[in-house]
């Protein structure tokens, strides 16, 4: 009780609290610009800590990670574009709704989305940081190629028109991830003599060019809208906050299981946001009696995309207080602030510094409650982007995802990349490919290759992958999300064909 | 999302193009898992480096294939025939997306040469003037936003955030 004590009144001090909103406000800013990722916030944010306390030093960039992920909602929402790539199912129903002229609302979810999935998962932290931990290092390279298998049918399965383009999609990102140097040995692959593809293809400049810039060079198909000042969104704008908030809470189950769902994805080292969220999209559709409205802007959807994202951020830190094992890159850049002040994050971390722990957890308790208050209060400001014409934004947009392309490695050759990348996603998007399988598969395509390659080098028998029981598990899922599809669409070219018969 | 077909108003050419996609991928496929294939393998594992790329173009070649032979069966034969015509359509009715990307690959190629500032500005005039309503309140909130854009965000960038912005030759 003393060490708890003693956290909160550092955390609940009135210059941490001035500290913190600030970095909530930085990071919702940061995540909302495409190209801007939580990670870049954070280190950004990093030098700034050096010379305050630690639990100081910890709690603003904790409020800076919980800012980010909620800022990744407002361009998913109002622009189709993912701020990170924990956004990217929140754009399945967030944009539709706001093109159906319910801007107001989508952000609204999204926000007490991600605030209650932020406090369910700091009290799941609270309860259960040592026994997740201890079952997440259990895992090993068998399960984690699983899960990746598995969240690729998913992904594949749950948007566009076709399975079949979901999955070359999926392939197609895999692929991408496959240039440049071998994740395990180095070895040069497919670079075809070119410099710019020796080091692979940055999975950000990936991102930004398929999502924005195709999104972008969408928005100007139609010459007259453009011409006239069409707005982004053109109907009037609503804002109704509370009766939001409690559409959200009418949804319990949703928002407990897609919480869970993320705190559990988050506390495995190397998963994180980007699968969690379309994992508890994809049960959320599943469990619904409406399972077609998904995907056509509706609130289920953006409440389990949103909630399963930000409680990875309590997830994240599972492992990371309980073993030393960062999550996430975000989670890593905590451990080497923690490093900096002297601290060894690991077992003893909460018996030698049990006042900072207790910190941790009450800090990411406010920084949600920052987001909430940031928001609630910024809203109208942020709805404003919808006002603006699509011949102003499409082009500052740009100029800002290349600028973001530029400085994520200060490389000149990556906006070459970006320009590419970005006619390649207009291309794909034209043919009716879906675009968020391919971007999946180029994130997890590394992360896939190294648990495959590093299975069959601790044991080169194949049948482990069938005979663990949680890998057998996941790849079961995999094959039944794939089979769940195709009975879906049989389903309904029956009903199409029923329906032209009686006409 | 619209699909091509929804987009051009025809029917039968959407699926023609994305035959055409089918075919590029397979051989692109094809050609890189042959290069796959010869990627040597390491002594320390049972895989190389080239195990996973040849699983993974395996089976985009297998979906690729069944793709084809799907398309194949449903695209009705008077469809060829419209083809070319309905592409023609497709680019005049989409013409500012194709001013956008030659606008981007530009811009993105003389930033090194003159510089950010230079460039971006030059890159928003143009672009905005073109999208923009002709009307004197457009373009002057055109021109402010390609100063405040161009000069405006790289002293934010090399300022604020120490991050410099290509200065160029």
């Amino acid at each position: 009780m003393d060490a708890f004590l003693l956290g909160a009144s550092q955390v609940l001090s009135l210059s941490t609290l001035a500290m913190m909103l600030l970095g909530a406000i930085a990071g919702i800013i940061a995540a909302a610009i495409p190209g801007f990722t939580v990670t870049m916030a954070i280190v950004l944010t990093l030098p700034l800590t050096f010379t305050m306390d630690p639990l100081q030093g910890i709690a603003v960039m904790l409020s800076v990670y919980v800012g980010g992920y909620t800022g990744g909602l407002i361009s998913a929402a109002l622009l189709g574009i993912p701020g990170t790539p924990s956004s990217v199912a929140t754009t399945f129903d967030a944009f539709p709704m706001s093109r159906n002229g319910e801007p107001g609302r989508a952000l609204s979810l999204g926000v007490w989305a991600s605030f209650f999935g932020t406090i369910i998962s700091t009290a799941v932290l609270i309860v259960a940081a040592p026994p997740l931990a201890i079952f997440a290092v259990r895992l090993g390279p068998w399960e984690y190629f699983s899960l990746i298998v598995f969240a690729l049918t998913i992904v594949a399965s749950l948007v566009g028109h076709s399975l079949q383009r979901g999955l070359i999609a999926a392939l197609i990102g895999l692929v991408i991830a496959t240039i440049g140097t071998d994740p395990m040995m180095g070895r040069p692959r497919f670079d075809m003599g070119f410099e710019l593809l020796a080091a692979g293809l940055p999975f950000l400049v990936v991102l930004i060019g398929i999502f924005a810039i195709s999104q972008l060079a969408s928005e100007v198909e139609d010459v007259n809208a453009i011409k006239t000042g069409e707005r982004l969104v053109t109907s009037d704008i609503e804002f109704r906050t509370w009766s939001v908030m409690r559409e959200v809470l009418m949804r319990p189950v949703n928002l407990i299981r897609s919480s869970l769902i993320g705190v559990g994805i988050g506390a495995l080292p190397g998963a994180g946001g980007s699968i969690a969220n379309l994992v508890a999209y994809d049960q959320a559709r599943r469990s619904s009696k409406t399972p077609e409205k998904f995907g056509t802007g509706t609130p289920d959807g953006v409440v389990a995309s949103e909630a399963g994202n930000s409680a990875t951020a309590g997830g994240g830190l599972i492992p990371l207080i309980a073993l030393g094992i960062p999550g996430s890159a975000v989670d890593a850049i905590l451990m080497a602030s923690l490093m900096v002040h002297g601290i060894s994050v690991g077992p003893r971390l909460i018996l030698d510094n049990a006042d900072l722990v207790y910190g941790m957890f009450l800090a990411m308790a406010v920084s949600s409650l920052m987001m909430l208050a940031v928001c609630l209060v910024s809203m109208r400001l942020f709805l404003r982007v919808a006002e603006v014409p699509k011949w102003a934004v499409v082009p500052i947009v740009l100029v800002c995802c290349v600028v973001g392309s530029f400085a994520l490695n200060n490389r000149v050759t990556d906006l070459y990349l970006l320009a590419a990348v970005g006619l390649l996603g207009y291309a794909l998007k034209a043919l009716d490919y879906p675009l968020a399988p391919l971007v999946l598969g180029v994130i997890l395509g590394p992360i896939a290759e190294t648990n495959l390659r590093r299975a069959l080098m601790t044991d080169n028998d194949w049948t482990l992958f069938l005979t663990r029981p949680i890998s057998l598990l996941l790849l079961v899922a995999a094959v039944l999300s794939v089979g769940w599809a195709i009975w879906t669409v049989l389903k309904s070219r029956k009903h199409a064909t029923k329906l032209k018969d009686s006409s | 999302m619209t699909t091509a077909d929804e987009q051009t108003g025809t029917g039968g050419s959407g699926d023609i193009a994305r035959l055409l996609s089918y075919v590029a991928l397979l051989a692109a496929s094809a050609g890189l898992f042959l290069e796959a294939s010869t990627i040597p393998t390491s002594r320390f594992e049972v895989l190389g480096a080239g195990a996973f790329p040849m699983l993974v173009h395996g089976a985009l070649i297998l979906l690729l294939t069944g793709s084809i032979i799907g398309s194949l069966r449903k695209i009705p034969a008077d469809a060829y025939g419209r083809f070319a015509a309905d592409v023609v359509a497709w680019g005049k009715a989409k013409r500012l997306v194709f001013v956008v990307f030659a606008g981007l690959g530009l811009y993105v190629a003389v930033m090194p040469v003159i510089g950010y500032t230079s460039s971006t500005f030059l890159f928003l005039i143009t672009l905005l003037v073109t999208l923009a309503p002709k009307t004197r309140t457009a373009l002057v909130v055109a021109l402010v936003l390609a100063l405040v854009f161009s000069f405006g965000l790289n002293w934010l960038f090399a300022e604020v955030f120490n991050v410099f912005l290509p200065r160029g030759n």
